[in-house]
């Protein structure tokens, strides 16, 4: 499933090492398990996105600026 | 006095131990499952793995996500503290959505979450806990109210959600637990003991078992099913007061508990003659 070494990529996604009894899945298991979280962690991302242009649109304009600040950094 | 366990019954044993990590494991798949947004039939391939071992792939998983994202659920958390309770509430509800709550719900004061979440829909709260990771939202949910929680609790029940109740037991305090327990049927109260995130609190939720239930419990578990689960609780409950349960209880009805006992191998304690 495209992976060369579909074990080093479920670590590389999970930013640590699987314990044992997930590491011994098969290829197509593990390229699955790390598709999975790559897809939860781009999902977290789109969401996060939406969700702050959305929460814009809901606050005071009197507010908005001192929430730009606070959020600077991030937006 | 009898030893409700025998030579012969251990090929049982074996096969009930394997039965019960199954039945774990399908727990622990259902929890990444939701973490990761996917249905858990389409991860039905790691209910070969221990049950321990997922719950640390779990932990790794919900490590990552936070990590990822963390400055801006951080930032997100500040903010709020710049507009009034009503407000965040309704951004909550309208803008972010359970997920992306039960994220940052754990970063907020506790207090302040507490009136946030007085706010919400029961519902929507219901939405938000089954998003939460508890361990790090633990003083919002002991900060909830007895009352708060109960109706939470009975959404979750009449979802099924009992893998959820039972990521929250250990974190709830004293009265709402009480509350919430003592208000679950017995067929919830033992599919939620049975998933119980932090194993070590089942003591506090056998706390709450007296003897008179034991009967009842036995009841529920041949009619649906729930050995496993049925006998997991009781051998974790008090010796004496599961003693005295069973002492409680028609012979045959008490036969019958102590037969499926040995068939999933495990020892219950002897009733005095």
């Amino acid at each position: 499933m495209g992976s060369e070494d579909p074990a080093r990529e479920l670590k590389a996604q999970l930013q640590a090492t699987p314990p044992k009894g997930v590491a011994a899945l098969s290829d197509d298991e593990l390229s699955d398990l790390t598709e999975a979280i790559r897809d939860a962690r781009h999902r977290q991302a789109a969401e996060l996105q939406v969700a702050g242009e959305k929460a814009f649109g809901h606050i005071p304009r009197l507010l908005r600026g001192p929430i730009r600040k606070v959020m600077g950094a991030a937006r | 006095m009898t030893r409700a366990r025998s030579e012969k019954a251990r090929p049982d044993a074996e096969r009930a131990a394997s039965a019960s990590q199954e039945l774990r494991s399908r727990a622990e798949v259902a929890k990444l499952a939701r973490l990761l947004g996917r249905d858990p039939g389409e991860l039905e391939y790691l209910e070969q793995v221990a049950p321990d071992d997922l719950a640390t792939l779990r932990e790794q998983t919900t490590e990552m996500l936070f990590a990822a994202h963390d400055a801006t659920f951080k930032r997100l958390a500040t903010s709020s503290k710049l507009l009034p309770t009503g407000l965040v509430s309704m951004l909550a509800q309208h803008a972010f959505g359970p997920v992306l709550s039960a994220r940052i719900a754990g970063l907020l004061d506790p207090r302040r979450a507490v009136d946030i979440a007085a706010k919400l829909p029961v519902d929507f709260l219901a939405d938000i806990a089954v998003e939460l990771d508890p361990r790090r939202a633990s003083d919002v949910i002991a900060g909830m109210p007895p009352e708060h929680v109960l109706k939470v609790t009975r959404v979750l029940v009449a979802r099924g959600e009992y893998v959820t109740m039972g990521r929250f037991v250990g974190h709830l305090g004293d009265g709402a637990r009480d509350a919430a327990i003592t208000d679950l049927d017995d067929a919830t109260l033992l599919r939620t003991a049975f998933v119980l995130e932090d194993r070590d609190r089942i003591d506090a939720l056998a706390e709450l078992v007296g003897e008179d239930r034991i009967a009842s419990l036995a009841e529920v578990a041949e009619r649906e099913q729930l050995w496993p689960e049925a006998l997991d609780l009781l051998t974790n409950l008090d010796h004496k007061r599961v003693a005295d349960g069973l002492g409680r209880m028609d012979p045959e009805d008490r036969e019958l508990v102590e037969l499926r006992a040995r068939e999933q191998g495990v020892e219950l304690p002897t009733v005095a003659a």
